[in-house]
């Protein structure tokens, strides 16, 4: 199992090779100018050639890609084009935005979408598991951002339950915390909470017509024991999956989300970055949610071996 | 209480029995200002860009020896007085007593000939102030001295110049960064002081109030003139990207003031009793079609004057601002409606009925025959993004073979800078807006300029504006400068270096507790809660 992580670990390393050369090269190959932006609308072609020269953007290919790559090996992103901040501390900046709405979003997701499947899938045929799976049809169709507009002109602005906009720093109380992202959590939920309720469902009527499951009740097993436990655990292994593949919708999402919702995030850095053409930005925000997201699929990896002892790495 | 504050109590008093509140001393409401920009701050050098985010965080933080009044006359900021001498070749400057940066240090003469001279070689106005310049001298701590090589009349509004980028008094360990690299600290004299601590670009933008600023005791408080008081301590800019939740977040009071709000929003708060709606300037913006000169087939002084029949000034600006006639003006020509130089001269070919059969017919007398041609334009940017629907309606009905290659504004910037010809890649015809300042003279006009390779985008050759852009800057008075302008009017719509489509005003919203804003770019200086 050891071995099996740290050669996990280590492929990483490939992965995330290809990774920053992929990005590199979008980017090198893409249209749009930082030079140009910085310089403004009144700038002569003069201005922006020097300004240019100044970023080091008229250097070949191969010299930026040479000078980026070591600066990585040597921990350092790099400085974003505009705001002469290092991209680790703008990252640092935003990775708790991002991070609590991914949290929250995945525990409301979890512990609203797992009991719906099993409710639905217990309940198949019914009005239940049509209601159940009605709402999972509609979350799956209507966009995030519309989601989220719906909810902050009920929640917020006709009701002033909470806020429309803005994130507190979980260091300011856990309420005001909280409080900013409700909606922005449901919002990003929506689509999530569908995904696994569906999936749950579906493993779970599966799961339900195995023999070991009429042996329980044979044995005179309760419902909620034969659901949740016996049931449950070995259905566990598709909804993991689910779940950790999920989380590169979430990355997606909150980009969307964190828009609407005005969440300093690193979704909003991206964005505002891929506008601006802030390459050592976009290239460092990208190159950590791959890194993230290697990490996520070795995490559920690592989590089959805990819900079905069979498996073994 | 408000069923926030009481649902929050009760989810608080559960939720966080574990985890007590950090308490924090905010300073109460009416001493913080919340504002959502028109864009966020990415550079905090207002030099070294010249975009309108940082111009407006330049007047935050920064001061200038000179501000312009509403009568676009120089009056002293940090100035005490001037004496010009020698036949107004020389002119010294003495700066006012005890005026101190943001770092406590004192604001020495030294500083601002660092300043002027690396805002120089950035601004239009102060490369042709250069031109000119024989020394620029600190003579003591409190004196700088001008010595012309001949006199040049604009040179007190060129310091206070409104213009991008604006002559802003930096310290001069900053002020001899190189041009065209970024200094990385906001160090002023203004009336407020940057929290670099706070910043966030991208979300939250901190100024605090500087308590060492004396206002200048000289003029009435109008643009960048008279006395700057800072009636708040704390003015937060919170960047909203969206338009929807910086909306909903002046109506419920998340925030004080929405710099620019799309028009669909500015209905919907003037139906607020809460929210006012105002022109952020009675100085109206400009639209303008620029072609490119390199090219055929708009190289052809023929073929662009060929389009103007079809061209509706109304229908650009109505794609912009809505249909209310009292938030666009047309007929309008070089210079921004309601300041001095603007005229109604040669605008005849944008005047009285618009007819596309009539440009066609001319279109075909210049030799068009079905030649390529390409509209480049944006779609994240309201007013050039509208201009590019409209114009490449028209250009669709003038039966022109067009390729509309619409992007991000990004995209936009880097593709105009191109001088290829079409088949490789290159571009025709673009719409873009320029703030009514751009207008106000020659100096920092640059669709005006006619200097081919050195010109604007799209690279037109035509001496004569040049002349008369030289014979401007040492015109003797208004009259005379009054009669330049008419002529380089006369010349941009017979040249057609682009083509004015009309101005139109920036509307503001702000809760309506807010009373005593400066009208102009936003500044925070007079305005309180009433």
């Amino acid at each position: 199992m050891f071995a099996y992580v740290v050669r996990r670990i280590l492929a990483t390393i490939p992965v995330m090779a290809v990774v920053a050369l992929f990005v590199f090269s979008l980017l090198y190959i893409a249209p749009g100018d930082p030079a140009a932006v910085i310089a403004g609308d009144q700038a002569t072609p003069e201005d922006v050639e020097r300004i240019r020269a100044s970023l080091g953007l008229d250097r070949p290919y191969l010299v930026r890609f040479g000078a980026w790559v070591w600066d990585i090996m040597r921990g350092d992103l790099g400085v974003s084009i505009f705001t002469n901040l290092p991209v680790s501390t703008m990252i640092q900046q935003r990775i708790e935005p991002t991070l609590s709405l991914m949290v929250v979003t995945l525990l409301l997701a979890v512990s609203v979408a797992v009991p719906l499947g099993v409710l639905a899938a217990w309940k198949v045929g019914t009005w239940v598991d049509n209601a159940v799976m009605s709402f999972a049809v509609l979350a799956f169709s209507v966009p995030v951002f519309v989601v989220g507009y719906l909810l902050a002109y009920i929640f917020a602005l006709e009701l002033d339950w909470l806020p429309v906009q803005g994130y507190t720093a979980f260091s300011q109380g856990f309420w005001p915390w909280l409080e900013n992202l409700i909606l922005p959590a449901i919002a990003l939920g929506s689509v999530y909470i569908a995904l696994i309720a569906r999936i749950t469902r579906a493993t779970m009527l599966e799961v339900l017509q195995q023999d070991y499951i009429r042996t329980a009740r044979a044995k005179g097993a309760g419902q909620r024991s034969i659901l949740f436990l016996h049931a449950l655990k070995n259905a566990a292994v598709p909804i993991v999956t689910v779940i950790g593949i999920g989380i590169a919708l979430l990355i997606g999402g909150a980009v969307v989300t964190e828009s609407v919702f005005a969440i300093p995030g690193l979704g909003r850095l991206t964005v505002d970055a891929i506008l601006r053409r802030d390459y050592p930005v976009i290239q460092g925000v990208v190159l950590l949610f791959s890194f993230v997201y290697v990490l996520v699929n070795l995490a559920i990896d690592l989590l089959y071996t805990l819900f079905d002892p069979r498996i073994r790495y | 209480m408000d069923r926030r504050s009481l649902l929050a109590g009760g989810m608080a008093l559960g939720a966080t029995a574990a985890l007590p509140r950090v308490a924090t001393a905010q300073p109460a409401r009416n001493r913080i200002l919340r504002f959502v920009p028109q864009a966020n701050l990415t550079s905090l050098d207002p030099i070294w860009t010249t975009a309108y985010i940082t111009r407006n965080h330049g007047l935050m933080v920064f001061d200038t020896l000179y501000g312009t009044g509403r009568d676009f006359q120089p009056y002293p900021q940090m100035a005490e007085g001037h004496v010009f001498e020698q036949d107004n070749k020389v002119c010294t400057i003495t700066l006012r007593a005890g005026l101190r940066f943001h770092d406590g240090e004192p604001v020495r003469a030294i500083d601002c000939v660092a300043s002027l001279q690396r805002w120089m070689r950035r601004s239009p106005m102060g490369q042709k102030l250069a031109t000119v310049l024989d020394e620029l001298a600190a003579l003591d701590d409190r004196r700088l001295r001008f010595t012309l090589k001949q006199p040049f009349p604009l040179l007190l509004s060129a310091l206070g110049s409104v213009n991008t980028p604006i002559p802003f008094i930096m310290p001069e360990r900053l002020a001899r960064t190189d041009p065209f690299q970024q200094v990385r600290e906001a160090i002023g004299s203004g009336p407020y002081r940057f929290k670099a601590d706070e910043f966030n670009s991208g979300s939250l933008v901190v100024y605090e109030k500087f308590a060492q600023y004396s206002p200048t005791p000289v003029g009435t408080r109008s643009l960048t003139a008279g006395p700057k008081v800072a009636n708040f301590d704390r003015v937060e800019w919170l960047i909203i990207t969206d338009a929807a939740t910086a909306a909903s977040a002046l109506q419920t009071g998340e925030i004080d003031w929405y710099e620019q709000p799309t028009p669909e929003y500015r209905q919907l708060f003037a139906r607020s009793r809460q929210i006012k709606v105002e022109a952020i300037d009675p100085l109206p913006n400009g639209a303008v079609l620029r072609f490119n000169h390199l090219h055929p087939p708009f190289n052809d002084k023929r073929m662009r004057q060929a389009i103007l029949p079809a061209v509706s000034q109304e229908d650009h600006l109505i794609a912009i601002v809505g249909t209310d006639r009292a938030m666009y003006q047309a007929p309008t020509g070089v210079f921004t409606p309601g300041t001095p130089l603007a005229t109604q001269a040669g605008l005849e070919p944008l005047t009285g009925p618009r007819s596309v059969d009539r440009a066609r017919a001319l279109l075909r007398e210049a030799g068009y025959t079905n030649q390529p041609m390409r509209l480049i334009g944006p779609t994240d940017i309201l007013a050039p993004a509208a201009l590019t629907q409209v114009g490449a309606d028209m250009f669709r009905r003038l039966g022109m073979n067009m390729d509309l290659v619409v992007t991000d504004w990004g995209t936009v910037v880097q593709r105009r800078a191109s001088r290829e010809p079409l088949e490789r890649g290159g571009w025709s015809v673009f719409y873009t807006a320029f703030g009514s300042y751009d207008f106000l003279d020659p100096a920092g006009h640059f669709p005006i300029r006619g200097n081919g390779a050195n010109a604007w985008f799209g690279w037109p050759t035509i001496p004569r504006l040049e002349e008369l852009r030289d014979a401007w800057f040492t015109a003797p008075n208004l009259d005379a400068q009054k009669r330049i302008a008419e002529d380089i009017q006369r010349t941009v719509m017979d040249e057609l270096p682009y083509v004015p489509l009309g101005s139109y005003l920036s509307m503001t919203a702000m809760r309506t507790d807010l009373v005593d804003r400066v009208a102009g770019p936003a500044m925070f200086w007079g305005i309180r809660r009433g």
